[in-house]
């Protein structure tokens, strides 16, 4: 499917050919070529640049839930635009709208004004124009959440720092003007911007000490919070487990059985937490592996250790062979009891569980015919997703050997 | 009967350091106890004991804890043989304290028997591998026996690899033996020399698997 007509957000002007690349799935660089090839042939890109620019929302604005976008709002007459808008900060949207619009009507009154008879000042108009086009281009630039950052960090939610805010803007403008439509000759420019620059390097040498003594403090004032964060969170986290934990043991002291299962449990959560990247848990093999194995741990308590290599994305042959090996851990704390030792062995052609205990061990051929357990929950589940199991058990304990090949052509699969 | 092994006790808990006393036999003597890293290079150097079970994560020093107390102690390292005793998981100290000069790594869930036995496996100057311990070195080597390797420090033998394997299976040495009908002391000789590899190799999958565990 064609993504939407949307402005981009990646934009040299508004975003326009941006939009128009991701919609008709052409390159960035050949729709802005096309557009500036368009805009050669007597103008027609500029127009349907700008025609564009209206009518097509951005993404923001479309999330927004604006069904239509600003400029078919404003088929009435632009100014209907700002009156309607009036009271609100510049920033809304529809704001560009009204400064294109009265840009545009601005150049039409001068135009109008020249036809009349009034010589109009171009020297001036344009630097004018130039600069104001400028503001609005850097002002679009910038996504809603930066523009109000940069809205509250000069004050220009409150009256006095619009006033402040503006007078700076007029200020500056004025100057820029002043340099650029060269009322001032240009051997008085180069004292004059030097003698700016020495008063302004100084106002910087002396307020330097001041400035980085309050970029340290407030520094030193983040580090302190995100200590105390952390800290907090850790506090947190250990009265959720290891001080419940300790109560329980004391209340239980009496069962050896439920200490050593309450210790264990809480020794591997701990564990966890302290080695183990949030960012690490993946859901894969070993994850799941060992996910199981804490399970039957915490319903037999007896030990069981994982000891895993390598790791490898789930697939169906890899989730038959967690649930065989969930089988044979539960089959190796039922029967044979004591610490059962788990190995994982997992690569990208092969991925091998082994499964040992230190029991009486037992004879494969004398579990009678009606024990499910181990013959159809691992020998036969392992076959059926095309890998093995082998037991090999003796007086000093069995050991589960399951291996699960990758996914190779010609073997079946269900 | 022979000598009892002499053994400093180097750990910041004083209720481990009175378990691990309890635990040992009577082929084990304990000679001396140290809670830091400054007392434990003290006390290793006025006793010179034969092995040192040392924690990995002591206070005191440079904050370096086992590492450091093993560095420190340059001059009686010939004679003194340290086994890292440890509730950590992570890679980092296992590996750390490996490099340091560490002749075996064990954690702290060991039993009383395993303990004394690991302790006579140090002082005669073989390495004491935990299936944790055999895994992570199967993980920093690879599983495959690489043929193409740059150097024999780089590389595990075939036989050294199957026998981290069945180590990591939850073997003990004497299974092992068993298993690949080989002595025990051939177990022991494959054993110390993975455990001279793990110290010394500049394999770069070795560098590249600790950086990817923010070791180096």
């Amino acid at each position: 499917m064609r993504p939407p007509l949307l402005r981009s957000n990646d934009a040299l002007i508004a975003g326009v050919c941006a939009g128009l690349a991701a919609h008709l799935g052409v390159s960035l660089r050949a729709a802005r070529i096309g557009m500036v090839a368009l805009a050669l042939v007597g103008g027609a890109g500029v127009v349907l640049y700008g025609w564009l620019w209206l009518l097509v929302p951005t993404a923001e604005e479309r999330r927004r839930g604006v069904a239509t976008p600003a400029g078919l709002r404003l088929g009435a007459p632009v100014l209907a635009g700002a009156e309607m808008r009036q009271g609100r900060s510049f920033g809304t949207a529809g704001g560009r709208e009204v400064m294109i619009g009265v840009g545009l009507l601005v150049v039409a009154a001068a135009f109008v004004a020249q036809q009349l008879g009034v010589s109009v000042q171009w020297g001036w108009l344009v630097p004018v124009a130039a600069v104001a086009l400028g503001a609005v281009l850097a002002w679009s630039q910038l996504d809603e959440a930066r523009r109000t950052r940069l809205m509250d960090h000069a004050g220009a939610t409150r009256a006095e720092g619009v006033a402040r805010l503006a007078a700076g803007l007029v200020l500056v403008m004025v100057g820029l003007l002043i340099l650029v439509s060269g009322s001032l000759s240009w051997e008085f420019t180069w004292p004059v911007l030097l003698a700016t620059a020495a008063v302004l390097g100084g106002v910087g040498l002396v307020l330097a000490p001041w400035g980085l003594k309050f970029w340290k403090d407030l520094e030193a004032e983040r580090a302190a919070r995100v200590r105390e964060t952390q800290r907090a969170e850790i506090a947190a986290h250990l009265h959720d487990s290891v001080l419940q934990t300790l109560a329980l043991i004391q209340n239980r002291a009496a069962s050896e059985q439920d200490v050593v299962r309450l210790a264990r449990a809480q020794e591997r959560e701990l564990r966890r937490w302290l080695y183990a990247d949030t960012a690490e848990r993946t859901g894969n093999l070993a994850d799941r592996i060992k996910a199981v194995a804490a399970e039957v741990e915490e319903a037999y308590g007896h030990p069981v250790d994982v000891v895993s290599v390598g790791d490898t994305p789930m697939t169906p042959r890899q989730e038959a062979l967690v649930q065989a090996t969930r089988e044979a851990i539960l089959n190796a704390a039922k029967h044979a009891g004591g610490a059962v030792s788990i190995y994982l062995e997992a690569g990208s052609a092969v991925s091998q569980v082994f499964v040992r205990d230190r029991g009486a061990g037992f004879d494969l051929d004398t579990v009678p015919p009606d024990r499910l357990g181990i013959r159809e929950s691992v020998i036969n589940r392992m076959q059926r997703h095309g890998g093995t199991a082998r037991i090999r058990s003796s007086d000093a304990g069995t050991e589960v050997h399951l291996t699960m090949p990758e996914e190779e052509a010609g073997v079946p699969h269900d | 009967m022979t000598e009892p092994i002499t053994v400093v006790v180097v750990d910041d808990h004083a209720i481990f350091r009175s378990g691990v006393k309890a635990d040992l036999d009577s082929r084990v003597q304990v000679v001396g106890e140290a809670a830091t890293v400054e007392e434990a290079i003290a006390v290793i150097c006025a006793q010179q004991p034969q092995v040192v079970l040392l924690d990995v994560h002591l206070p005191g020093g440079r904050g370096g804890g086992g590492a450091e107390v093993i560095a420190g102690c340059g001059d009686v390292r010939q004679s003194t043989r340290f086994l890292a005793l440890s509730v950590s998981d992570s890679a980092e100290d296992v590996v750390t304290v490996i490099r340091a000069g560490a002749r075996g790594y064990v954690t702290k869930t060991i039993t009383g028997a395993d303990i004394s036995d690991a302790v006579l496996r140090v002082a005669s100057g073989d390495a004491v591998f935990s299936p944790r311990l055999a895994g992570f070195v199967l993980d920093a080597f690879g599983t495959a026996a690489v043929a193409a390797a740059d150097s024999e420090l780089d590389r595990l033998s075939a036989r050294e690899l199957e026998v981290m394997r069945l180590i990591a299976r939850g073997y003990s040495y004497k299974e092992v033996a068993k298993e690949l009908f080989i002595s025990i002391k051939t177990v022991e000789t494959h054993v110390s020399a993975v455990l001279r590899k793990l110290q010394l190799s500049s394999r770069h999958e070795l560098t590249r698997w600790a950086a990817e565990r923010r070791l180096l």
